[in-house]
């Protein structure tokens, strides 16, 4: 149930339209259709760029948020995170519907802006606006993740740390950081995958106009009707973030490995 | 530094909690809003609630939301356990190879797993719908269970069951007594992180439902198109049951804490959410339950399948032919008729179709159709003339007229000179003067046909030299002008009068110029389409009898005029067409409610294969082109 549908996916996207289960031609086509267009590659390239973008924002703004809410009292502590669970469990759909109100021309973050002397016509329908729904609606996952590495932290640690002599930055640059760089990689994870592939944040937050690679396999589906030309551009896509996920991984490897000595 | 006030954390954490639920509240409180806007509070009104609970749509969709995540979760829950637990006792290599493929789906794009799924059912002729939704609910909960179960597995104490068995216990006693309690911890987040995962998905669902089945996310991803504060009132409605459910389980715990000492009761931690769970689901049953009544009526019991453009369909008249019949309507949506050519296409199943005339052409030829039997039908003489007998189903033998119109520009009369629209026709959407107030209409036929007809070709055209330079205009046209490309959003953007000008269906122009009466509709001298949308049924309709009423439900007065009046489209239907557009009728005064029929360029759009295909992956590039273009 787990292997066979990408089983299929990798079946259709080297064989030809209009196949059956029992007759199908092989071809490389569709690969080489994808990798010989300038555009797709710069779909491809943008999608990974907006995700990178958001995972950086939600790491910086989610580190220190998760720093926070580990060093209060346990009951705030638990207050706190379910306050960053709750908005999960109402559907990311409308949430990010709901920004279309706020943005748009005279919403409410509009005339906010408009207010603070802001001149420029669009909110909604840009990157930005995009990139905000990204951020809105994966920085729980970052938050909690590392807030779990920080918690499971023993905090005789940083004592011992500060006993022998370590200023609070070093504390945190020796000691906490590379505790929590566990919580951090799953954050990571976590943000950047759904980020990539996601296609209803620029649909319904960049428009029409603005298409990514989940935009562009959903298309092929669901309008255009080339199956085989979209699972080729799923297999492609799933290969790359696999090797960018074990690249990851091999990296915090490294890391526990270099402190066990 | 341990107790020290720390006032950027605390307004960091202050600003995140804004920013997490400043859109929820924001939502709660348009969802009371009197006016349709989301941007202008313009009164209390508690209409929108009243429109939830009257459509069946929402309700259903409520219901199948949590059905499928209590369901999901509690089979999830249970598999993915005895899996974890046999893992634990399986071989490394197993384990190992069973841990990659358990991180697959939690490795992968969600899209490419719902993809995956969505083949899988194709392939092995499963029919879509709400067992689909379930089983690949279930498919993807089952690795988060098995992640948060595997964890607390290993730091068991493996003489733990052997303890169990050498003081007597059966195998399946040392599972239960010992081994299960020790683990409930993991098994309580694993179920809860699943429930989350099920009731919040959106992408798998959408690719592997079908026959009308819709959850929330669905729902609101279909009905986002046009501004509709329902989903408003819908979310509220969810935060509220969310809010509960929560409650019961922070409470609930505490309250039973107290009472079992007297009883002794353990690991009722447990059963509270699920409790609350299923009282929620009775709930939603009895709301639906309240809806449907049983008397003796001629479809009764029975299901149309109705596949339709979003927003087509009039607040009432799917209600008045249910209470009519006691049929029940289910009905599904589609924005784009290659959408739902390749539904049809892959053998889903629906009793009415509404296509546009190109693609009732291409239907008829490849054999997807029915003939209609006229004998059945009572409506055909209350349609209006201009709308009958097309070149693309001469005779009406399989398709009934449903709505009709062009395909023109609108414009905002304080911000476009109306002499410039006589001057430049099409052309307007290449003059600089707009730049960047302009939105252009997401269909390859439209878009192809401005051009086409902004050169002074035939929307028809078979020539590919043709087709190039229409596909050079629109290049043009998006790298020039920044245009937005949109498709239903249009309307309500230039309802609250937000760009100069834009493509649009003459229906949305009607309803943007009913909103707003700065707005105008214009046609060019060059030629627009004139197009129809028409009533088919498919080869594999499972109701045919009760397809033919609802055709002719639909074509008379009061279902007529309920669609039209309230979507904007001109009807086919003959009496009402004259009502709607006559003294003191709803589109008084608007030219874009009646279609032109005096201009020798107007053209009705032909099916051509190869055509369609090249204009296909031109209009790919074009939008690719604007995408870039920034």
């Amino acid at each position: 149930m787990l292997v066979l549908p990408m089983a299929l996916i990798a079946l259709y996207s080297v064989t030809e339209p209009g196949n059956t289960i029992i007759s199908f031609s092989f071809t490389l086509d569709h690969y080489v259709k994808f990798f010989t267009d300038p555009d797709f590659l710069i779909i491809l390239w943008r999608s990974i760029l907006i995700a990178v973008k958001t995972t950086v924002i939600c790491l910086i703004l989610g580190y220190p948020v998760a720093y926070y809410i580990a060093r209060c009292k346990e009951k705030v502590q638990n207050i706190l995170v379910l306050c960053i669970t709750i908005p999960m469990w109402i559907n990311m759909l409308v949430r990010t519907y709901a920004w279309i109100g706020l943005l748009s021309e005279g919403g409410l973050i509009w005339q906010i802006f408009h207010f603070f002397g802001w001149n420029g016509s669009e909110l909604l329908y840009t990157e930005g606006s995009v990139l905000l729904g990204m951020v809105y609606n994966f920085l729980p996952f970052m938050i909690l993740q590392i807030n779990t590495a920080l918690c499971k932290m023993d905090h005789s640690l940083l004592e011992a740390s500060a006993d022998l002599g370590a200023a609070p930055a070093q504390t945190f640059l020796r000691v906490t950081l590379p505790l929590s760089l566990p919580g951090v990689i799953n954050g990571i994870t976590l943000v950047f995958l759904p980020a990539v592939s996601s296609f209803f944040i620029p649909k319904l937050l960049g428009g029409g106009q603005y298409f990514l690679i989940g935009n562009l396999i959903e298309n092929q589906f669901i309008t255009v009707g080339e199956w085989n030309f979209g699972s080729a551009i799923s297999m492609i896509m799933a290969v790359i973030m696999m090797l960018l996920m074990m690249a990851v991984r091999r990296i915090e490897l490294r890391n526990q490995g270099g402190k066990g000595e | 530094m341990k107790k020290g006030n720390r006032p950027f954390g605390k307004i960091l954490m202050i600003l995140m909690i804004v920013f997490f639920y400043l859109p929820i509240v924001y939502m709660i409180i348009f969802s009371f809003n009197e006016g349709k806007s989301l941007t202008s509070f313009t009164g209390f009104s508690l209409r929108w609630y009243q429109h939830m609970l009257e459509s069946n749509d929402m309700m259903e969709s409520l219901y199948t939301t949590f059905s499928v995540a209590i369901i999901a979760t509690l089979i999830s829950t249970v598999v993915g356990t005895i899996a974890a637990i046999g893992l634990s006792k399986s071989k490394k290599i197993i384990r190992d190879i069973m841990e990659q493929v358990d991180n697959l789906p939690l490795m992968n794009p969600e899209i490419v797993t719902a993809i995956g799924f969505m083949l899988l059912f194709i392939t092995f002729k499963v029919e879509k719908g709400y067992v689909t939704m379930l089983l690949a609910h279930i498919a993807f909960c089952i690795p988060y269970v098995i992640l948060s179960v595997m964890p607390k597995i290993r730091s068991l104490d493996p003489n733990l069951a052997d303890a169990a068995m050498d003081l007597g216990a059966t195998p399946s006693q040392a599972l239960v007594k010992v081994i299960v309690p020790q683990i409930t911890p993991g098994i309580i987040s694993g179920s809860l992180i699943a429930f989350t995962m099920s009731v919040d998905d959106f992408i798998i669902s959408y690719f592997v439902t079908g026959g009308g089945v819709k959850n929330l996310s669905i729902m609101v991803y279909t009905m986002s198109k046009r501004v509709n504060p329902s989903i408003n009132a819908i979310s509220t409605l969810v935060v509220v049951i969310i809010t509960v459910v929560l409650v019961l389980i922070n409470v609930a715990p505490a309250f039973l804490a107290k009472r079992a000492k007297k009883d002794e009761i353990k690991g009722r931690r447990m059963m509270v959410p699920a409790v609350a769970a299923i009282c929620v689901v009775l709930a939603i049953v009895g709301v639906r339950g309240l809806n449907n009544k049983a008397s003796s009526r001629p479809y009764e019991g029975q299901t149309l399948y109705v596949y339709n453009w979003g927003e087509y369909t009039g607040e009432n008249i799917l209600r008045d032919f249910e209470e009519e019949t006691g049929a029940k309507v289910v009905m599904e949506n589609f924005d784009s008729n290659e959408q739902m050519y390749i539904k049809v296409a892959n053998g889903e199943a629906y009793d009415i179709l509404v296509p546009s005339d190109y693609m009732i052409q291409r239907l008829i030829q490849e054999g997807y159709l029915q003939k209609l039997d006229h004998s059945k039908l009572d409506c055909m003489d209350k349609l209006t003339d201009d709308v009958k007998n097309l070149p693309y189903d001469p005779g009406n033998e399989y398709s009934v007229p449903y709505f009709w119109g062009t395909v023109g520009i609108v414009y905002d009369k304080n911000k476009v000179d109306i002499r410039d629209l006589e001057r430049e026709g099409y052309n307007i959407f290449l003059d600089e003067k707009y730049r960047g107030d302009i939105y252009l209409y997401d269909s390859e036929r439209d878009a192809f046909m401005m051009a086409l007809k902004a050169l002074g070709y035939s929307m028809n055209t078979e020539n590919s030299q043709e087709l190039q330079e229409a596909f050079d205009w629109l290049v043009q046209c998006v790298q020039t002008m920044e245009p937005e490309i949109v498709m239903d959003e249009i309307i309500d953007n230039m309802a609250q009068g937000r760009k100069a000008l834009g493509l649009i269906y003459s229906g949305d122009a009607t309803y943007v110029m009913d909103e707003n009466e700065d707005m105008g509709y214009y046609l060019p001298e060059t030629g627009t389409n004139l197009w129809s949308d028409a009533m088919v049924i498919p080869k594999n309709a499972k109701n045919p009898e009760l397809a033919h009423a609802f055709i002719n439900y639909a074509s008379d007065y009061a279902g007529a005029y309920d669609n039209s009046s309230y979507v904007g489209y001109t009807s086919a239907n003959q009496e009402v067409m004259e009502d709607l557009s006559g003294e003191g009728g709803d589109f008084e005064g608007i030219n874009a409610y009646i279609p032109r029929s005096d201009n020798e360029m107007d053209e009705v759009f032909v099916y051509n294969e190869a055509t369609k295909k090249e204009i296909s992956n031109l209009w790919s590039k074009v939008k690719i082109a604007a995408s870039n273009a920034d």
